[in-house]
């Protein structure tokens, strides 16, 4: 194969590559720009429960528990306690306790080894199991609504009434609903380290909180289209009757993937059941100040998302799925393979162009100042505009700072973006290798005590 | 005793097969594929130019403006050829043929139409550079062309021949 022709493969793949994002990145941008608030609906026509998987989070835990119980008085807390290490179910029972005055809302699923710390999927299962237990013949399935949240969650006070709207719960097709996820901690610099570390720990948190509420809102707002809005770790809700749906001869509607949450969407929306995404509400979570976690769990939802090309069939068999719905979630699926493959053919002409520099210097330093500088900054306007331009759009819909902080942002976004080329090489190393077991991502305030993710 | 008459659909998996064969003919065989651009560009530029046109087809190279002051030769290399912007396409489309069969038709009318877009996309930066050079002279005329218009040419007619294809092949 000659050079020429390498280098013209190479070329037109990064450009298709390229000008497929850039495309699809403004079709996304402008029904984000343009949404408006919904009515809300009445809470008290449902029941709720909030499931809160939970690993040695005796720090949190009580807090989450008051917030919960304070907030949604009708609603039911179920602690799953992953046999945590430290008092974690401790701090339930003592809740529950309420200083002799039983609180009937508060449960806790205690589970043991050896079948605890099976991944989160396995937790939630369990607390299904328990809840359909609990409830019994009485069950009213189509009005009960399980709710995941993280044991350091923080839904929102309006959580209840937004997620009971007409257009989402208040639809009996709506199997479950996706609220838009807020980073608590941002704006907040990370206390005791140095200020060079305390910066960048506080860019770090301030990037995954645009990322959540610019990008990754546009695009769950953009699959309302497509008929495939998907489900997320944190801020979750599904309805009892989907999850029963779902749940097979094992009573397991979580399945066994590092990314368990888009596996349930996956499941739901070839069932037949429509998904619902709103961003009238939110649910808050804390933000990785710490480079080495970040990746970390970057890493694991690159191989979640791997794991999940097995769905593929699936998603083209459904009869539930349309043409584009279904190449919607093949895009999603394909992107670390994407990553993958961009790593290899981006840096071709780049190479080539540094090997004809070595060759002749002079030839390859007039062909850039007579006009290839040009396609230079074409290529590079069109390869960084996509990320740059959210950090504006974040300016304009979500924390109004100064213009050029904006633009700064989109910047620091850009550069956001490439680590997952790092975490989809690393989370393809993983699969090869077949660690396909992790523990769960440390929490700011936890201390190093050994490997931040382990094979279980 | 009815007789149920049912069009019988074009198998599936011939037509993944024939479209990862027209892939691979795509790379393998791009020479033939500059040569029939250079070609087409050379019969364009025939009508609508008033100066001399020649293409010398073993070289993939369009020649214009004879007997005028600014005769010029275009080459179509691999770098600039649709051939390999058709190529992932073609390819997107087979996959999806392969997975959902039943959207044959739509994804082969889809991907006809992209094609041809980006094919005529191509037509028309080479123009675009025919014209600058026209206008502007050799030199400015090719160095605007080449640069900058034609690679926004590319990009905005890249960009309008997926949308195409997005919709023209997952419509309902």
């Amino acid at each position: 194969m000659s050079l020429d022709l390498v280098l013209g493969f190479t070329q037109a793949l990064a450009l298709t590559m390229s000008v497929a994002f850039v495309t699809y990145v403004f079709v996304i941008v402008v029904p984000y720009l343009r949404r408006k608030p919904a009515p809300v609906g009445e809470p008290s026509s449902l029941e709720w429960h909030f499931f809160v998987p939970c690993r040695d989070e005796e720090a949190v835990i009580g807090d989450t528990i008051r917030y919960l119980r304070g907030t949604f008085p009708i609603a039911h807390v179920w602690v799953i306690d992953d046999d945590s290490d430290d008092r974690t179910a401790g701090v339930v029972r003592a809740l529950k306790r309420n200083g002799g005055v039983r609180d009937p809302n508060i449960h806790l699923v205690q589970r043991q080894r050896p079948y605890a710390r099976t991944g989160k999927g396995n937790a939630l299962n369990d607390a299904y199991r328990t809840v359909k237990l609990w409830m019994g013949r009485r069950a009213d399935t189509e009005s009960a609504i399980i709710v995941v949240v993280d044991a350091d969650g923080r839904p929102a006070p309006n959580f209840l009434e937004v997620c009971a709207a007409q257009h989402l719960f208040g639809n009996p097709r709506i199997g479950a609903v996706q609220v838009d996820v807020r980073m608590i901690n941002a704006g907040q610099r990370q206390p005791g380290v140095s200020r060079w570390r305390r910066a960048f720990g506080a860019g770090l948190v301030r990037m995954q909180d645009l990322e959540f509420r610019t990008a990754i809102a546009a695009i769950q707002l953009s699959r309302g289209a497509t008929g495939t809005i998907s489900m997320g770790g944190n801020g979750q809700a599904t309805r009892l009757s989907a999850l029963d749906s779902i749940a097979g001869p094992a009573g397991s509607p979580w399945r066994g993937s590092l990314l368990e949450d888009f596996e349930l969407g996956v499941h739901l929306l070839t069932e037949g059941w429509h998904t619902g995404f709103t961003l009238d509400t939110h649910v808050n979570q804390e933000a990785l100040y710490s480079l080495r976690r970040f990746l970390a769990q970057r890493t694991r939802w690159g191989q979640g998302t791997m794991q999940c090309t097995r769905y593929l069939r699936r998603i083209w068999d459904s009869d539930h799925l349309t043409t584009l719905g279904a190449a919607e979630m093949t895009y999603y699926l394909a992107q670390p393979w994407m990553q993958l493959l961009g790593t290899l053919i981006y840096p071709i002409p780049i190479a080539l162009m540094a090997y004809r520099f070595a060759v002749s210097p002079s030839e390859v330093v007039f062909w850039f100042f007579d006009g290839a500088w040009i396609l230079f900054t074409v290529y590079g306007a069109f390869g960084l505009l996509p990320f740059v331009l959210w950090g504006p759009v974040y300016r304009a819909r979500c924390e109004p700072v100064g213009f050029w902080r904006s633009i700064g942002y989109g910047f620091g976004y850009a550069l956001y973006i490439y680590t997952f080329y790092i975490t989809s090489w690393r989370a393809v190393v993983r699969l090869a290798r077949g660690h396909n077991g992790w523990a769960k991502t440390r929490r700011n305030t936890e201390r190093v005590g050994g490997k931040v993710a382990l094979d279980v | 005793m009815t007789l149920a008459l049912r069009r019988a659909a074009f198998p599936s998996r011939v037509t993944v097969v024939v479209l990862l064969a027209l892939a691979a003919g795509l790379v393998f065989a791009h020479r033939l594929y500059r040569t029939v651009e250079i070609s087409l560009s050379g019969a364009v530029l025939s009508a609508i130019s008033s100066y001399g046109v020649e293409v010398v087809a073993d070289r993939q190279t369009v020649y214009f403006g004879l007997g005028s002051d600014t005769p010029l030769g275009l080459r179509m290399t691999p770098e600039c050829t649709s051939a390999f912007l058709v190529l992932p396409l073609v390819v997107v489309g087979a996959v999806m043929i392969a997975l959902r069969p039943r959207v044959q038709s739509r994804v082969l009318v889809a991907l006809g139409v992209a094609a041809l877009a980006v094919v005529v996309v191509n037509q028309f930066r080479v123009l675009t550079l025919v014209g600058l050079v026209d206008w502007l002279g050799v030199d400015t005329g090719y160095y605007w062309g080449h640069t900058l218009l034609g690679s926004m040419v590319s990009v905005f007619g890249g960009a309008a021949a997926l949308v195409a294809f997005v919709w023209l092949a997952t419509r309902k």
